[in-house]
């Protein structure tokens, strides 16, 4: 067995939490794990991914085309993914632009959805749309985007739900009853989405 | 029982194992977690663990202990050895008494912006054996085999490590608690050793050293660790000609390619890179012909390896940095380890991704550029430095600003661009010196964080005053070591929690340098502090301004609150100035659209530093009270 995730934002977003989430989890089920992490030197706004290994792995990153799951929190910085997608992978891309300073002013400048859904086409992802945003604020927690994302990624994996509930209750002690229901949220939308 | 540990908690958690009672280091990506991960533990584990003001400082007090008969640890990033390389070297000869451990970290890939250096020419110029980590689980067992073999040695010993193993977490399985004999310190007068006054003794010394990198050699070569790790191991596939010789961190992408494309050639792992393993290279290259060398950064292991054939007399091909398969620059991704495989291969193993797709990819890229966090403290010295320059009628692009390591730096990006040069822990104020003495007439500014200061500023600044040459040091003081992750420094006041150590006093320490002319401003309130810089610039001598704040990260982790700004968007003309001057995180533009005018938003993410008030032409930012 072998599982690559590849999770991939920008400084704030809670990409590292994610990827810390489910390295736990693989550890919780006895299996071998690599959890690679990059942060830039910014704490908001900076690009920021971390790679998560499940399995019998050596290697900390995820070799090209061999990403199982990928995550894109933001969307332009998902574009850099795209050497990783395993053909017939899952991309869970979230409806977020989060514009640097510059391009406040010229927002045409960023890439168009349409660009990014079909370079993860030809890319041959299965691609899943999930504004966690609003879902998360649904919730009451609107930060919980990361947390919406788990739930998706954990439909799709076939994680055992009540085992990450209980990793969550580790790593997030605080506002657990919301980020629960974010995780819920999430997870009933992939399930919306796959069938 | 198993943990998922980053390479460097996994460090600690050896240090912890093998009994070490002093622990000191100076922060430096990719390095400190080891220390970060064991403070919090120093009341429980009973033992002293300290960051010391620099790196030289720290092994100097690691070789105190060590000498004293205690098991030490010092760590450091590849630069620091720099640093500590002056003592490292006296040390190393002399030998120690208790173990005595150098964590190095190098950075290849550069995660954090300095050179791409290769340490491991220290443990060669230096006669100090180095194991060479290449998993997690090593950063554990070779802790206490590194204590162990400094021990039977009688000298200290590298543990080196990259980026790749030191922030990469993992399964790791926790060891046995040493149970060792407890210690009383205790240090005998032996001037033949601990000495260098004759250069008898001195050569005597040499060849211990000499002497004592043999033995390490012996002990390492057929070592297996608690948890089943050979440092050195070679393993033959029947029939295989072709052969790999890898150390360090490139063995989980070498062992995940073998695992993917089925791969059978035999290859050897070397654990102790200096000194080498001669025997057992030999007889690999006895049963190989076309060997591929892995090894990230210099060819160190390479060079050998072909200096041994040559002593064979053996025609093999070796494959490496020297024919240019691979190169020294950058981390070992997986691609470029499959690459080299295919030439040693001669077949071609897989293809990447469409390349027509990851043009496209390239094109796309948005940049991200680093700017200072909301509310830094160092936005608002730039600011007001800017401003100064501009009062006194200076053109931006002939003032030379040397800046120096650490979150300051920063100052060098867009909106600022202030800093024009970075090279090394206090560099900016002796490069200021011969920007001068070169004949610069315009003033020359350097800039400097606290902890950068304390570590190698204050030499500089003497030879300043000693030789007297008018320049402008300013010290941004927010009083931690903040780009590596807050560690604490002789300048820190640490209200997030006491410490029993007393604080030293930038200001003191100029005024005892025989600084004259010494300001402290608040970076927040910007029109006083580019009053105070512009002063301090037309002054003919040494002028030093303290910009004095806490890093507001710190200051926000306390709760403490300051008002918020928001944008009265009557007044907003969508002008930009607050964005282009500060690039604030906290700020969002709205362009224009059928419906509104163009307008500046002040996010929830306002920490209230304030600045943004100073650059408003038409002062629609305001202060929220009550919350409105």
């Amino acid at each position: 067995m072998e599982n690559n995730f590849y999770l991939i934002g920008v400084g704030g977003q809670g990409v590292i939490r994610l990827g810390q989430i489910i390295a736990d989890y693989g550890l919780k089920k006895g299996e071998r794990v690599k959890f690679f992490k990059e942060v830039g030197m910014a704490q908001r706004g900076g690009p920021v991914h971390c790679e998560v290994r499940i399995g019998n792995v050596f290697g900390s990153r995820v070799p090209p085309l061999s990403s199982d799951i990928t995550v894109v929190m933001e969307l332009s910085e998902g574009l850099k993914s795209l050497e990783f997608i395993k053909p017939g992978g899952t991309v869970i891309l979230n409806r977020k632009r989060i514009y640097p300073i510059d391009m406040m002013t010229q927002p045409e400048k960023y890439p168009q959805d349409e660009e990014i859904t079909r370079l993860f086409e030809e890319a041959n992802a299965k691609i899943i749309w999930i504004d966690a945003g609003k879902i998360a604020s649904e919730a009451g927690l609107p930060i919980a985007e990361n947390i919406v994302l788990l739930g998706a990624l954990s439909l799709i994996s076939s994680f055992d739900k009540e085992f990450v509930i209980n990793i969550l209750k580790k790593h997030i002690p605080r506002e657990l009853d919301k980020n629960i229901a974010a995780f819920y949220a999430g997870y009933k939308t992939a399930e919306g989405i796959v069938k | 029982m198993k943990k998922l540990l980053t390479g460097n908690e996994a460090v600690a958690e050896g240090v912890i194992e093998s009994g070490a009672e002093v622990v000191c280091g100076y922060p430096g990506t990719p390095s400190t977690e080891v220390i970060l991960t064991l403070l919090p533990q120093k009341e429980e584990l009973g033992i002293h663990i300290e960051w010391s003001t620099n790196e030289k400082v720290a092994f100097e007090i690691a070789s105190g202990a060590a000498w004293a008969g205690k098991r030490t640890l010092v760590t450091m990033k590849m630069s620091g050895v720099n640093v500590a390389a002056d003592s490292l070297a006296s040390v190393a000869y002399s030998g120690c008494i208790g173990g005595l451990v150098v964590f190095v970290a190098d950075d290849p890939g550069v995660s954090a912006g300095m050179p791409e250096e290769d340490s491991r020419y220290y443990a060669k110029s230096m006669v100090v054996p180095m194991l060479d980590l290449a998993s997690q689980q090593e950063c554990l067992d070779y802790v206490k085999l590194a204590f162990e073999i400094s021990e039977k040695i009688g000298g200290p010993v590298f543990l080196r490590s990259t980026t790749d193993i030191s922030h990469v977490a993992s399964d790791v399985g926790i060891g046995k608690k040493l149970k060792l004999e407890k210690r009383e310190a205790h240090f005998e007068r032996d001037i033949a050793k601990y000495t260098k006054a004759g250069a008898a003794w001195c050569m005597a010394q040499h060849q211990d050293a000499l002497n004592r990198l043999a033995e390490a050699s012996k002990i390492s070569d057929s070592y297996i660790t608690e948890s089943g790790i050979k440092v050195n191991e070679t393993h033959f596939e029947d029939g295989s000609k072709q052969g790999v010789i890898y150390a360090g961190a490139v063995e989980g992408n070498f062992k995940e390619a073998l695992k993917k494309y089925n791969l059978k050639i035999s290859w050897l792992k070397i654990g102790m890179v200096h000194p080498l393993p001669e025997e057992r290279i030999k007889k690999f290259l006895e049963k190989a012909d076309r060997v591929l060398i892995l090894e990230e950064l210099d060819p160190l292991v390479e060079a050998e390896v072909i200096r041994v054939a040559y002593l064979l007399n053996k025609k093999a091909k070796i494959l490496g940095k020297f024919d240019k398969t691979l190169s020294p620059v950058g981390s070992y991704s997986f691609k470029k380890i499959k690459n080299a495989l295919e030439v040693l291969l001669k077949t071609k193993l897989e293809s990447g991704q469409d390349s027509k797709i990851l043009e496209r990819t390239k094109e796309l890229e948005v940049k991200r550029p680093t700017s200072f966090c909301i509310g830094c403290p160092h936005r608002g010295t730039y600011f007001a430095l800017n401003k100064a320059i501009k009062n006194l009628k200076y053109k931006k692009d002939e003032i030379i600003i040397t800046g120096d390591i650490g979150c300051t730096i920063l100052g060098m990006n867009k909106p600022f661009e202030s800093c024009w040069t970075e090279v090394a822990m206090g560099a900016s104020i002796g490069l200021a010196q011969g920007f001068k003495w070169a004949g610069i007439k315009k003033p020359v500014i350097a800039t400097i964080g606290d902890s950068t200061f304390f570590h190698a500023g204050i030499p500089p600044l003497i030879n300043a005053v000693y030789q007297k040459v008018p320049l402008t040091v300013i010290i941004l003081d927010n009083g931690w070591t903040a780009m590596t992750g807050f560690e604490e420094n002789p300048g820190t006041i640490n209200l997030n929690g006491a410490t029993d150590t007393k604080r030293v006093d930038i200001v003191e320490i100029c005024q005892g340098c025989g600084i004259e002319d010494i300001q402290i401003i608040d970076p927040y309130q910007s029109e006083k502090a580019t009053a105070a810089i512009a002063k301090a610039i037309e002054y003919p001598g040494v002028s030093v301004i303290v910009s004095r704040r806490e890093c507001a990260l710190q200051v926000k982790r306390r709760k403490v609150k300051f008002p918020q700004r928001k944008v009265n968007i009557d007044k907003c003309t969508g002008c930009r100035i607050c964005l282009s001057s500060l690039a604030c995180p906290a700020m969002v533009f709205h362009p224009k659209d059928a419906n509104r005018k163009a307008y500046m938003e002040i996010t929830s993410a306002c920490f209230g530093c304030g600045l943004c008030e100073f650059t408003c032409p038409t002062g629609a930012i305001e202060v929220i009270k009550d919350g409105k």
